[in-house]
Order: structure tokens, then sequence, then C-alpha cells
């Protein structure tokens, strides 16, 4: 319960690794649909874009893994606290590794995105698995989106924000053994279910700035 | 096989229904039936969780879950008790813009919800 509370506002160089990405159950609860993906890994359908192409995003151009981390692991936390955009302006500036903090694998922004009608926090450079989707990939109901230092709530969306995602693999659920026994009536009936799902990568957050209702924490 | 299958589900269950097929089969039965109905009662639980974890939440701010959840409503902030429930234990300067914003569409709470008095050593911190 509440065990491993890296709040993202508190200390700069935490790794706040708080959501486990890397199994995408939360630590101790929610997210009942997601599950690990025990199939194929081939990349086979593999359909990225992204609409709003941004001047910035030098490295687009393939759509492969290792491009979008090696954008996701340029930008390093700020050490002050008056920048309040730390992202985005930071794949120019190449691999630079601070001696002071650790290099996170993720950037200090995170989203609150809804997909398939369910709602999920998002982090770039991480995956989620969501319902199976036919292949737009940009997610255009962003809830809220927080950086390290502001906050903007989406009343019910933050206007302008876009998070690019590419799709990695479109794979099924764990088996799920659904059971039906009826007592004394002779009433048995056992089916095996796999939900198809897939696989998303989050390459980036953007566009949410210039929202009205910033909220400015410490 | 299906025995095979059914000692395979009836791992790590007490005594003999892990090893003796007329006893592993009944239990292993019942305990299929139990995934099937708690399948359904996970969703109601996990959304209960949630609720008793926004509610600790909006507490330590002054405001309780129903007050809260109005203001929200009201703002037409769209939310869900999942992720709100991860913003409060993990984003806390977040989350308490959120209890900011309830506050100020729905300013109900002035004497429901009083922040827990300190005493003793506390006082001071």
């Amino acid at each position: 319960m509440a065990s491993a509370t890296h709040s993202l506002c508190a200390s700069l160089a935490s790794n706040c690794r708080v959501l486990h990405k890397q199994n995408p159950t939360f630590p101790s609860n929610s997210n009942l649909h997601l599950g690990f993906l025990s199939s194929s890994p081939s990349l086979s359908s593999r359909l990225s874009f992204s609409p709003v192409f941004s001047p910035r995003h030098t490295f687009h151009s393939l759509p492969k893994i290792s491009n979008s981390e090696v954008e996701v692991a340029d930008s390093e936390p700020v050490e002050a606290v008056v920048q309040s955009e730390p992202n985005g302006s930071d794949p120019e500036s190449a691999e630079i590794v601070q001696a002071s903090s650790e290099v996170p694998k993720r950037e200090e922004v995170f989203a609150v995105v809804m997909i398939g009608s369910r709602q999920y926090i998002v982090f770039p450079g991480r995956f989620i698995y969501t319902q199976r989707l036919k292949g737009a990939n940009v997610n255009d109901k962003v809830l809220l989106v927080g950086t390290r230092t502001t906050t903007y709530i989406g009343k019910p969306v933050v206007t302008n924000a876009v998070v690019h995602a590419t799709v990695e693999e479109q794979g099924l659920d764990p088996k799920v053994i659904v059971f039906k026994y009826k007592k004394k009536k002779n009433y048995r009936r056992n089916i095996g279910h796999r939900q198809p799902n897939t696989r998303i990568r989050i390459t980036s957050i953007a566009g949410y700035q210039d929202y009205p209702a910033v909220t400015l924490d410490s | 096989m299906n025995k095979d299958k059914i000692f395979k589900l009836a791992k790590g269950f007490r005594g003999r229904a892990k090893n003796c097929i007329r006893i592993a089969r009944e239990r292993v039965e019942k305990a299929l039936q139990y995934s099937y109905r708690d399948r359904r009662n996970k969703k109601r639980d996990m959304r209960s969780l949630w609720i008793q974890r926004i509610n600790a939440g909006t507490r330590l701010h002054g405001v309780n879950y129903g007050n809260f959840m109005h203001g929200l409503m009201k703002e037409n902030i769209q939310l869900n008790r999942k992720v709100l429930s991860e913003i409060s234990m993990h984003e806390p300067h977040s989350f308490k813009a959120l209890v900011d914003i309830s506050r100020t569409a729905f300013p109900g709470n002035k004497s429901s919800v009083v922040p827990p008095r300190k005493e003793g050593l506390s006082i001071v911190l």
C-alpha cells in the first residue's frame, strides 16, 4: 500500500520509476486490464507517423525504438526550478550526460491520456498495453499534462497537446480460462480466451505549452 | 491430458487436493468458478480502493471525497478515479492543484474536514 512514493516534484536526482512500466502492471493496484505480453516478439505491424511534425524532431525519420530511446535520453532533468519547460528544447543538445544527476530513462513530463475509453498515465519512452487499435497513432484526448514544475489540468482536455506514440506490437493477453459450472445440473463449460491488445511505445508529449490554465507549483 | 492439466492448475493447494485426482478435480473446479466471479469483483474492489485513496489524499488538504468529486464534476475535469488515486500517491503537487480547483469550484468544506491538529513535537516542526 503506497509503499514507494517517489513524487515527481520531489528530489531532483531521483529516478522516478514508480509506475514500473517495464512490467506494465502498477505496483499494488489498478490497470487490471493490462497483462504481460507473452506471445511472439515479432515487430510485424509497425505503423508510425506523426501528423504534427515539429522541426525539433530531427531523429524522427526512422520509426525504430532505439531512436526513440535516444531521443528520450537526451533531455536531462534541469536543476533550476526557474526553467519551467525542461523538455522539448533538448533533442538538439545531443547526449549531454550530467555528472550531478543520473541519466533518467524518461523525461520529467507525464500526461494522462484517454485511449479506448480508458485513461492511462503516460511517460515518454515507456510502453503501455491498450486495447487493440487499428492504426491511428496520435492520441487526441490528453486530459492532463504535468511536468516537474507545472501542471496543466484540462477541462476536460488540454488543447493542442499531443502525445505521439508508435505501435510496437499487436499481441494477445495471457489466457484466461472461463469456466462455467452449475452444480447438480451436469453443466460445465470450459472456454479459453485471449483478448487482443496492442503495445504502444510513447515517444513524446508536446504542444501543451501556452495552455491558459497553468497552475504553477513549487 | 486432462489429469495433467488439473494437476497443473492445482499447484499450491492444500493437502491431498494437489495430489489426488478426485479431490483435486473438485478443488480446481471450485477455483475456476471463483476466478470467474472474482474477475467481476476485482473491478468493484479496485474502484473502492481508489476512492479510499482519493479520500485520504484530499483529507490531508481539508476536503472530503464527496465535495472533491463534486467540484471536479462542476469544472468538467474528466479524470477517472484510477488516475486520480495514482496522482494523489505519486504527484502530490499536481494533486494539490486539483484539490484547489475543486475547492474554488465547490466551497462546501469549511466545517466538514479540518486538517489534523498537530500536537506535541509536531507543533514546533
